[in-house]
């Protein structure tokens, strides 16, 4: 039944469509929605469990320990709460847990400016935690796509075994749009378990989940590897090419709109749906998995573009990751505050491919005019 | 050889000796406390297919590696979320969590709190040693005031932590105090903590004679455990709270556990409903006998596992004393590969030309 549904809404119930049944969070705008319908759906169906942890801390440490049960496990929150969210997201990492994290943005850093929409957790999710790890993340630009994206999501955590992170920002979370999310979750493929749950283990063989390196084969096997650089290559590589493969097979993204364009336009989530208008004017490059960076598949894209203006609402983090990966200029159009507007697009997209600077004019503060802010402060 | 020395002991089957000797250092307390609570898993019968470990960073999280269990290995202070949500999605696990006072008081303060706020059905074992001691000895949440520390050269000007206080917030939660030298007691109350429902929290003080007692003037780890022995007394029976140097156990104030709290012979006890706790008088739920705290597992999880009926442990206990007098039979070769479970007991006997029956009625 086509129903009119909000983001954030869609991201829970393509978790449940994944087979997911474990979801423990602490309440943050924008993402709240999701924790609301999570402990509403635990309250209505058996074998869903919801836990409202004391912090981020407690909730992301919480899906480790569900998913080693046997749970697919998932939490959302929003930048600050996923910043406190690092440590067990390296955790995951190097153990190898499934599990979600969905991370509805707003602007940053710190409590930033709630609720406003920002897109600066893009870094975040490369290299949030301590140590080298390879993480997977998708990023919808819509209510459908913010569903398949989800089960994806959890589809390639179970492949990788890893946890999958689902960015996401508050216009994304807060769009509601016409979708019949009962007809798609039919068509999914779901991964199942890859991982046996705690206390199933081969008999005699009980396993220890550990933060440190230990040997995990052989005659040191259970014994602490944390001062041989050997084991450490050996697991990390390993894990590093899982994650690359797995990857691989969700190599999501869109290149459309003007195609025969001379500009290629790398922007994605809200900004996407913002700049739409141009559609006539430029070439889209839209990255749906953001991480790992798609490189090769921009690379034969951006050839036949003369200049590449990337859109964000950061201070250029894709940007820098696609130059880095082409080996060109890319062209940074920030756009910071929450002041994500058609205007601000299309004025950064030509102040840049006029030789201007990224930088929007920047006018003086209320003070010095004179003036009171609209909120009465500065 | 350490095997040698535990060879005869039934519960060695549950230990990785083949990693032994341990990376604690000579005169710890961890590993007394690691091998009482293999005996207590012994003696309920608990295994590695029902039973989980979940330890934290810190000299005693190494503990899940010593142990055929499957253990968890968590981050610095998060052994509690971690074992909440285990416990939340697979009720029928026993999950027991050991930690010491700095990784369960400080850094996992906040998830102490809470986990005993909502009465998850956990059993913490804390290694309290007052001291930060894989990192050379520094102030933990324990640590006495005016006890000197490489953090608190002129001695700690805090308050320590009360751990006691803590727990006893909530009225569904078991609080159990102990000390390393205090064996029997440490093995009753860890027995008690894990056939207990709701939250239990056994406070183990051991000696940390490396780091913390050579600096506060004791010469051995013996010392520290004669000074043990000496200090600390147990509390009179049905206490409602314990003294400083006092061991004991206290138990739910929510009458859950009256029987054992009055110390009468519960060998036919009827299952009692959780009496509704006195905090939870705002609860709006229309059913006192599924309301408040103990509602919500009451609900959701079934029983995990039936205590066992005082005839049953004496049943367990002499069958455990039967084959311990038949072990000593055995060359000690073959008694280590019985106490590994390589060969049953069985076939060891009939190997060595010993008739079982015949050694039980002698």
């Amino acid at each position: 039944m086509r129903k009119l549904t909000q983001g954030n809404e869609a991201v829970f119930r393509g978790a449940v469509a994944a087979g997911a049944d474990y979801y423990a969070g602490y309440p943050i705008s924008p993402s709240t929605e999701i924790l609301n319908i999570a402990s509403a759906w635990a309250a209505t169906h058996r074998g869903f469990h919801f836990m409202q942890a004391e912090d981020e801390i407690a909730s992301a440490n919480a899906l480790m320990g569900a998913s080693l049960a046997g749970a697919k496990s998932f939490t959302a929150t929003s930048g600050p709460g996923f910043s406190l969210m690092q440590e067990a997201v390296g955790y995951g990492q190097k153990i190898g847990i499934p599990c979600v994290f969905v991370n509805v943005q707003r602007v940053g850093p710190a409590t930033g400016m709630p609720t406003m929409p920002g897109q600066g957790d893009v870094m975040q999710v490369r290299y949030g935690s301590t140590g080298d790890y390879t993480p997977i993340a998708f990023y919808p630009n819509g209510v459908e796509e913010a569903f398949r994206v989800t089960v994806q999501a959890f589809n390639a955590a179970e492949e990788s075994r890893s946890p999958v992170i689902v960015l996401s920002d508050t216009f994304i979370g807060h769009l509601n749009e016409v979708v019949d999310l009962e007809e798609m979750a039919q068509e999914i493929e779901v991964v199942p378990r890859t991982i046996a749950p705690l206390g199933k283990h081969e008999p005699g063989h009980p396993r220890f989940f550990a933060g440190v390196l230990m040997y995990e084969h052989g005659p040191m096997a259970g014994e602490p590897a944390t001062a041989d650089a050997d084991e450490y290559l050996r697991q990390f590589y390993a894990t590093k090419q899982l994650h690359l493969d797995v990857a691989g097979r969700y190599a999501l993204y869109e290149h459309g709109w003007k195609t025969d364009a001379s500009v290629l336009v790398i922007c994605y989530g809200i900004v996407s749906r913002v700049a739409a208008p141009l559609a006539s004017e430029y070439a889209l490059f839209r990255p749906i998995r953001i991480h790992p960076m798609l490189g090769d598949e921009l690379r034969a894209i951006a050839d036949r573009y003369e200049q590449i203006v990337c859109i964000e609402a950061n201070d250029g983090q894709y940007a820098d990751m696609a130059q880095l990966a082409l080996g060109r200029e890319v062209k940074r159009v920030p756009l910071l505050g929450g002041r994500i507007s058609l205007e601000a697009v299309r004025d950064g997209i030509e102040r840049v491919l006029s030789g201007g600077p990224s930088e929007p004019p920047i006018p003086p503060a209320p003070s010095e005019r004179g003036e009171r802010s609209p909120l009465g402060i500065g | 050889m350490p095997e040698a020395a535990i060879a005869e002991l039934d519960f060695k089957h549950r230990l990785k000796v083949d990693l032994f000797p341990t990376i604690w250092c000579p005169g710890c307390g961890i590993g007394t406390i690691m091998i009482q609570l293999a005996m207590v898993l012994d003696e309920l019968g608990l295994d590695d297919t029902n039973t989980i470990l979940v330890t934290g960073i810190g000299c005693t999280g190494r503990m899940g590696s010593y142990m055929k269990h499957e253990a968890v290995y968590t981050l610095h202070g998060r052994t509690l979320p971690v074992a909440e949500a285990i416990k939340e999605f697979r009720p029928e696990m026993n999950v027991v969590v050991v930690s010491g006072d700095g990784d369960t008081a400080s850094i996992g303060g906040n998830h102490l709190v809470h986990a005993i706020r909502r009465n998850a059905s956990l059993t913490v074992l804390c290694n309290n040693n007052e001291i930060y001691g894989l990192t050379g000895g520094q102030t933990g949440p324990t640590t006495p005031t005016g006890t000197k520390t490489l953090s608190s050269p002129v001695g700690n000007p805090n308050t320590p932590i009360n751990l006691q206080g803590l727990v006893r917030s909530s009225p569904h939660a078991l609080y159990a105090k102990t000390t390393v030298y205090h064996q029997l007691h440490m093995r009753n109350a860890i027995r008690e903590a894990i056939e207990h429902e709701g939250f239990s929290f056994v406070d183990i003080t051991s000696q940390c004679i490396e780091n913390n007692g050579r600096r506060i003037g004791f010469a051995s780890a013996n010392e520290m455990l004669t000074f043990y022995r000496k200090t600390y007394k147990r509390a009179p029976k049905g206490a409602d709270h314990l003294e400083r140097f006092q061991i004991g156990t206290l138990y739910p104030q929510d009458g859950s556990m009256a029987e054992a709290q009055l110390g009468t012979d519960g060998s036919d006890q009827p299952d009692t409903a959780p009496a509704q706790p006195d905090g939870a008088t705002t609860s709006i739920s229309g059913s006192p006998g599924e309301g408040g705290a103990t509602g919500r597992r009451a609900a959701s999880a079934p029983s995990p596992r039936p205590a066992a009926d005082d005839e049953e442990k004496a049943r367990r206990r002499a069958e455990s004393q039967r084959r311990l007098a038949l072990m000593n039979r055995l060359d000690p070769k073959v008694k280590l590969l019985v106490a590994k479970r390589e060969i049953s007991l069985e076939d060891a006997l009939r190997d060595a030309g010993i008739d079982p029956d015949e050694v039980a009625e002698s």
